[in-house]
């Protein structure tokens, strides 16, 4: 009868919906699934110690499971780094030597014991913000002759606000904040936004990502910084380094859902996976390719992102953590996200651009698909 | 389709216009050449030609917001609800110019100096809307759009009632189609060049920017000044012929009274119904459009504004075949539901997947063109004659306000939730005006209605009524459904 199949229609409409809703988190990691998160700043640090220079700190956050933990390490000894390691026992705990932790050779001075529950580590540094004019408003910094760069921001070179008075232990939050001594930075700074999580959920604000209790987020910004031409863009540099297995390639996913960053259909993941493509993903980088121009951005604010291949370097990223941890002699690779596309406005319009990372470990017990 | 009727009707009252030898001041007897003799077809055909660039301008300008959405959006600093807007105003005088454009083109300016005043409207509104871009003044936009509105729509009347003035008899089916055609080249024009200007204007002026948008703005406008000429011409064609062949003038042929509305039948409030659920999900959708094929499936702006007009594209040849194909079937319920439902289709298939968009916007097209052709002439099956101004009127009056007001909504949607959401929302709107549809189906099948006919038994019903049918006068062509909403 056609009054039954007309129903039948209108079912499948709202039916759809609905399962794509549910199952986005229902498939992952359950919606139970929660962990202990505790945040503490410089751990093992004692007055008896030199404290560290100002700016300089690292945050620790332990993500307690049923019989596994997180430990994030966010650090800014250097280029801004999070450190990522899962153990398999409730008890690990992190150990810091801090005086060679601070002095020039300081390898080794930061262990997570007992280092046979180590199951597996990674991290993810921030090591260069590049500046360049395009003239030609392609916004494809890889086919630019080297006179269109101006000299990167170095940020092991930065300097950055006081860890302390950042850092919000009930949310979970830390911000970090600064500059390098140049004019461009009087005005403004570069700020990164590290969040830990113990379950379920997605931020308020725009890109909204979906978090979990096995990851946590970074989010980048520039803010009032004083571009050095009128048709300046930015590109970010991000290099990785892991234990067997670093952060290879880039997989490029493609969704129908745009409700939380409205019109943006992809999620780029920078992925470690050992082997070939079929073995399980260990730990990933995720990001939604939009970066934002205001700091409350509206639809129109949003400017889509593009990420160069990643690539191996040969030095290890000039960042303490990354020394003190896995010492010298891992394997890094490096890839620069750019922001903006062709016909974009450039940085000059409204002096701000910000970009959310999500860092993550997937479960050995989950198999999933990625998040949306 | 009413087209039919008409033929029929207009043939019963020997319909050709008189083919004596044309009377001129000189004296009888002296032939005019084939071109000037207004009773000639090579002449016809020359006022035909400028009948149909008459309504080219005011199409063309149409939808020069959709054409360079992202140019606008990001000229005048604006966001989709606000762009929305200037679709919104521009359907906003046509509520309740649907009732007035006939009787102001009948009784108040008649018909020649009415297109000329319209053809004015809709010059005067697009460089109001070019001016409010060249000084930065979005509420000046929004003003040059409203007068816009005035003189589009209006105009599309004008053009209808000089097509039956000069063509009516067998080639008004020809050439109602035609100018329907000229109406979609106009819209696809637009579509694919306003960005090639655009970006042509940038290098002139060195930058792009409101003045940017101004220019080009200024430069679609030389389109309406283009009509306003062909409304002069007309004015003046229209006017010779008159004096020389006396011919008598038909007006609008519509009456509009208010009070019928309570005496509509509840088919006709199905189909006013389905109309609204229908068009809203494909004008708004056309116009916010381009984005979404450029992020979701990766086109560049000239591909994506390419395929936005495929629905225009296609509609033009579409709309007379189709035309012909219900007029030889009938059937006029089924194939509603048919359009409605490949519709529905298309919007799912765009929402929730990503298979190649142009199988889904050319399904659009074509669900498009068969609903024109078989929803309106429903009007004149369930209406009395003398209602027939009245319901086409309040049928376009209400599509404008639903036009109106989900542009608005659907720019707001976009904004908050992004392109699935307004998905989902464009395709709950085609949903209603399925549900509508189906249950006129039902309505139709248990009244024992003629709705659903095929076409031999409409034309026996027609036969058996027509001894004792009076003299006909009113015409429905207060609408542009011949022009705009085919």
């Amino acid at each position: 009868m056609m009054a039954a199949k007309m129903f039948t229609i209108h079912f499948y409409v709202t039916f759809l919906l609905f399962t794509i809703r549910v199952s986005s988190s229902f498939i992952d990691y359950g919606e139970n699934y929660r962990r202990n998160v505790s945040l503490e700043l410089n751990p093992g640090l004692n007055s008896s110690l030199t404290p560290p220079p100002l700016g300089v700190g690292l945050i620790h956050v332990r993500a307690l499971g049923q019989n596994d933990t997180l430990h994030y390490l966010f650090c800014s000894l250097g280029a801004p780094a999070l450190l990522l390691v899962h153990t398999n026992s409730t008890s690990s705990k992190v150990e810091v030597d801090w005086p060679v932790f601070l002095s020039a050779n300081a390898s080794g001075s930061l262990r997570v014991t007992p280092e046979s529950t180590v199951l597996h580590r990674n991290a993810l540094i921030f090591t260069r913000l590049w500046e360049y004019s395009d003239v030609n408003d392609t916004a494809e910094p890889e086919l630019l002759p080297f006179s269109s760069f101006f000299q990167p921001y170095e940020l092991q070179n930065f300097t950055w606000g006081d860890l302390r008075k950042k850092l919000d232990p009930t949310a979970h939050t830390a911000l970090l904040c600064g500059g390098d001594s140049s004019e461009s930075f009087s005005n403004g700074s570069l700020c990164l936004k590290f969040s830990a999580f113990g379950s379920v959920g997605r931020e308020k604000g725009w890109p909204s990502l979906l978090h979990n209790a096995n990851s946590s987020q970074v989010r980048v910004w520039l803010d009032g910084v004083t571009p050095r031409s009128n048709r300046s863009r930015f590109s970010l540099e991000l290099q990785s380094v892991g234990s067997t297995n670093p952060l290879t390639r880039v997989n490029v996913l493609q969704s129908i859902d745009d409700e939380y960053t409205p019109s943006i259909f992809k999620v780029a993941q920078w992925v470690s996976s050992p082997g070939n493509s079929s073995s399980p993903i260990l730990s990933y980088a995720q990001w939604k390719p939009v970066a934002y121009r205001k700091a409350s951005p509206v639809f129109e604010d949003a400017t889509p992102c593009h990420h160069s291949t990643p690539v191996a370097i040969a030095q290890r990223p000039p960042s303490g953590l990354v020394l003190a941890y896995f010492g010298e002699g891992r394997q890094t690779t490096g890839l620069n996200i750019t922001f903006s596309i062709a016909g974009d406005p450039f940085y000059n319009t409204t002096n701000y651009l910000s970009c959310v990372h999500y860092s993550a470990e997937r479960g050995q017990c989950h198999q999933g698909i990625p998040l949306p | 389709m009413a087209d039919t009727e008409e033929r029929q009707r207009l043939l019963d009252e020997d319909g050709d216009i008189p083919s004596s030898r044309p009377i001129n001041e000189s004296g009888p007897g002296r032939p005019m050449s084939a071109l000037c003799d207004p009773s000639r077809l090579l002449h016809r055909l020359v006022v035909l030609a400028f009948m149909c660039f008459l309504g080219f301008g005011s199409y063309f300008c149409y939808d020069n917001p959709a054409a360079l959405q992202t140019q606008v959006i990001q000229d005048m600093n604006l966001n989709t609800s606000m762009f929305m807007q200037l679709y919104a105003w521009y359907s906003w005088p046509n509520v309740v110019l649907c009732f007035l454009g006939g009787f102001l083109l009948d009784r108040v300016f008649g018909i020649r100096l009415g297109t000329i005043i319209f053809a004015l409207f809709v010059c005067i509104g697009q460089v109001i809307f070019a001016a409010g871009a060249l000084l930065d003044r979005f509420w000046l936009m929004e003003v040059g759009r409203f007068v816009f509105g005035i003189g589009g729509e209006s105009l599309a009347v004008a053009q209808n009632t000089y097509a039956v003035n000069w063509f009516k008899g067998k080639e008004l089916n020809l050439v109602f189609g035609l100018q329907l055609s000229m109406a979609r080249l106009g819209s696809t024009v637009n579509m694919n060049i306003m960005g090639w200007v655009y970006n042509r204007v940038a290098v002139l002026v060195g930058s792009v920017g409101h003045t940017t948008l101004g220019v080009s703005l200024m430069i679609a406008g030389a389109t309406c000044i283009f009509s306003l000429i062909c409304a002069l011409v007309l004015g003046y064609l229209d006017k010779r012929a008159e004096r020389i062949l006396h011919k008598e003038h038909r007006g609008t042929g519509e009456v509009i009274k208010l009070t019928d509305v309570k005496d509509f039948p509840f088919p006709l409030w199905l189909i006013f119904i389905i109309c609204v659920g229908y068009y809203v999900a494909i004008f708004p959708f056309i116009g916010l459009g381009q984005v979404f094929f450029i992020e979701k499936f990766n086109f560049s702006p000239a591909e994506a504004r390419a395929i936005n007009s495929i629905v225009y594209i296609i509609s033009a040849p579409a709309s007379p075949v189709l035309g012909f194909m219900v007029d030889k079937i009938g059937r006029n319920v089924i194939w509603v539901i048919c359009a409605v439902f490949a519709t529905l289709m298309a919007h799912m298939m765009l929402a929730f997947t990503f298979w190649n968009p142009w199988i889904a916007m050319s399904l659009l097209g074509v669900s498009y063109s068969l609903l024109a052709c078989a929803l309106w002439p429903m009007v004149a099956f369930v209406v009395p004659e003398h209602q027939l101004g009245t319901a086409y009127g309040f049928m376009q009056s209400i599509q404008n306000l639903g036009l109106a007001l989900i542009a608005m909504a659907a720019g707001s949607i976009l904004d908050q939730r992004g392109y699935l959401f307004l998905e989902v929302f464009f395709s709950a709107c085609v949903c209603i005006a399925l549900i509508a549809v189906v249950m006129l189906y039902f309505v139709d099948y248990l009244r024992g209605g003629d709705l659903n006919l095929s076409a031999s038994a409409r034309a026996k019903l027609h036969l058996k009524n027509s001894d004792s049918d009076s003299h006909i006068t009113a015409i429905p062509s207060c609408s542009h459904w011949h022009t705009e909403v085919y």
